[in-house]
């Protein structure tokens, strides 16, 4: 069973505490959205569990490994973590092409990958060519190469137009379905009500709220996140202990 | 491991940024050769013709920048991320980029010797001598040469791991080279045989009346113990630390 189990996750930065004693599970199968505003810790939870941030405290596992003891970590774990990462004289082809030279998969997968995030004749242009919504679809390509059963993305819709949203909430949903374990961090609230099955929220570094999307308190999605997500209050307080209770 | 050497290949041959170098570099080769000739050298003594050679030893720079792209140009472009989440044991990733440029090395060091052997060629023949390989320490200048390079492109690896920053690494062995060898070896005396530049420059075997040099071989040793070094701290320090 491929899950993510993530323990009292800490991490500093100097004298910043950016990820304080974070804690939740990502089941199989659904897709679970990674919710919180700007610079409230997702990225660097994300690359900690990712084993390219090393944890103040607390620890990450993958089908109950940490990462980087994964014996082919791309073949279990596909990840899209920003959009810069391509060498910008490098075209797309090859960019995909080295990755699955290292992670020993046939060419062929190539071709596949960019069938399947349709990226089409640009796929052969250097990525300096490429418009953010296209290098968002090479970085999908890449994080689907070695057929994982573990999907983490960082803000994948970012930079894609209404048509490439709708393209990427069906690719989720059929990526789950599948059985995989799909996690996706945004601050776009509207996006994600249409696509996920569980959230994860957090702010300032703390978790808020873990749980089933139906769970949570108030009218719309919008209203549990600000709620959770304003200023500590009582309220907010009392509806974290309310899920931490029900699971 | 070889898998990962070889990755190092495919990525390199995948940008221009490299072969540009290396066409730069047989300029460096052509135009440090002429004006060899154009100074007036005599075609038929057989120091010309070594020093004509010395230049594939010159290009060891180049070597070195290829070195030094190899992992500050991956955190420059952000690549390092993909190459970390393929092989989180980050030495090992080190540890092929090593092998990898230090065998570009020695590709560009033959490359350039043959470059060198060419420009020679043509130059002789106008100026009516003839090219004798056979004579006495020719193959030395051009083995050595083409070590220097080899041990370049190790050090670079090394050196790019440690500063990770892709404009200062390149720029501070710039500075190093032209500026702070030269004014630190005016400092130290016969100790400053033993800083890499010059170390790199012993490997040329060419006499160097007044000035202590080590010999090519310990040339080539020194170097070897400074791109262990380097590798060494960086593997330790900054290749552990976080990457955001």
């Amino acid at each position: 069973m491929a899950t993510i189990a993530i323990d009292g996750l800490t991490k500093d930065f100097g004298k910043h505490r950016v990820v304080n004693g974070v804690g939740f599970t990502v089941p199989e199968g659904v897709i679970t959205g990674f919710l919180g505003p700007n610079g409230a810790g997702k990225t660097t939870t994300l690359r900690m569990t990712l084993g390219l941030v090393t944890p103040t405290r607390g620890r990450a596992l993958i089908n109950g490994v940490p990462y980087a003891r994964l014996a082919e970590p791309r073949r279990v774990v596909g990840a899209l973590l920003e959009a810069t990462g391509f060498h910008p004289g490098r075209s797309g082809r090859d960019h995909l092409r080295v990755l699955a030279h290292i992670t020993g998969l046939p060419a062929g997968r190539v071709d596949e990958v960019l069938e399947l995030v349709d990226l089409g004749p640009a796929a052969d242009d250097r990525v300096r060519t490429y418009s953010l919504g296209m290098k968002q679809r090479l970085g999908l390509a890449a994080a689907l190469l070695g057929d994982p059963e573990v999907l983490i993305l960082d803000e994948p819709s970012n930079g894609l137009d209404p048509a490439g949203m709708a393209w990427l909430r069906d690719l989720l949903k059929k990526l789950a379905r599948e059985g995989r374990t799909v996690l996706v961090s945004s601050h776009v609230l509207s996006e994600v009500q249409q696509t996920v099955d569980n959230v994860v929220i957090i702010q300032d570094g703390t978790l808020r709220y873990t749980g089933p999307l139906a769970g949570l308190p108030g009218e719309s999605l919008e209203d549990a996140f600000l709620s959770l997500t304003a200023v500590p209050s009582p309220a907010s307080k009392l509806a974290a202990s309310q899920s931490a209770a029900s699971k | 491991m070889t898998r990962l050497v070889h990755n190092e290949f495919f990525k390199l041959h995948t940008t221009r940024a490299p072969f540009l170098l290396v066409a730069i570099a047989q300029l460096v080769v052509v135009g440090g050769i002429s004006g060899v000739f154009l100074m007036g050298k005599d075609p038929n003594d057989v120091a010309t013709v070594r020093l004509g050679f010395s230049h594939v030893g010159i290009v060891a720079i180049f070597s070195l920048m290829l070195g030094i792209m190899a992992v500050a140009g991956e955190y420059r472009h952000k690549t390092i991320t993909d190459t970390y989440l393929a092989t989180p044991q980050r030495g090992r990733v080190v540890g092929a980029k090593v092998v990898a440029y230090a065998t570009v090395g020695a590709g560009v060091g033959m490359v350039s010797a043959v470059t060198a052997l060419a420009t020679l060629a043509i130059w002789m023949n106008a100026k009516g001598a003839s090219l004798d390989l056979g004579a006495s320490g020719i193959w030395q200048t051009i083995v050595g040469c083409i070590v220097w390079n080899v041990c370049f492109g190790a050090v670079g690896v090394g050196v790019g791991a440690l500063v990770r920053n892709l404009s200062g690494a390149v720029a501070g062995a710039l500075v190093w080279i032209a500026l702070v060898e030269g004014i630190v070896g005016q400092l130290v005396g016969d100790s400053a045989r033993w800083l890499p530049f010059r170390a790199g420059g012993a490997m040329e075997g060419l006499p160097s009346p007044g000035v202590a040099q080590l010999s090519q071989v310990a040339g080539g040793l020194v170097l070897v113990a400074y791109a262990a070094a380097f590798v060494a701290v960086a593997v330790t320090t900054t290749i552990r630390r976080d990457v955001t």
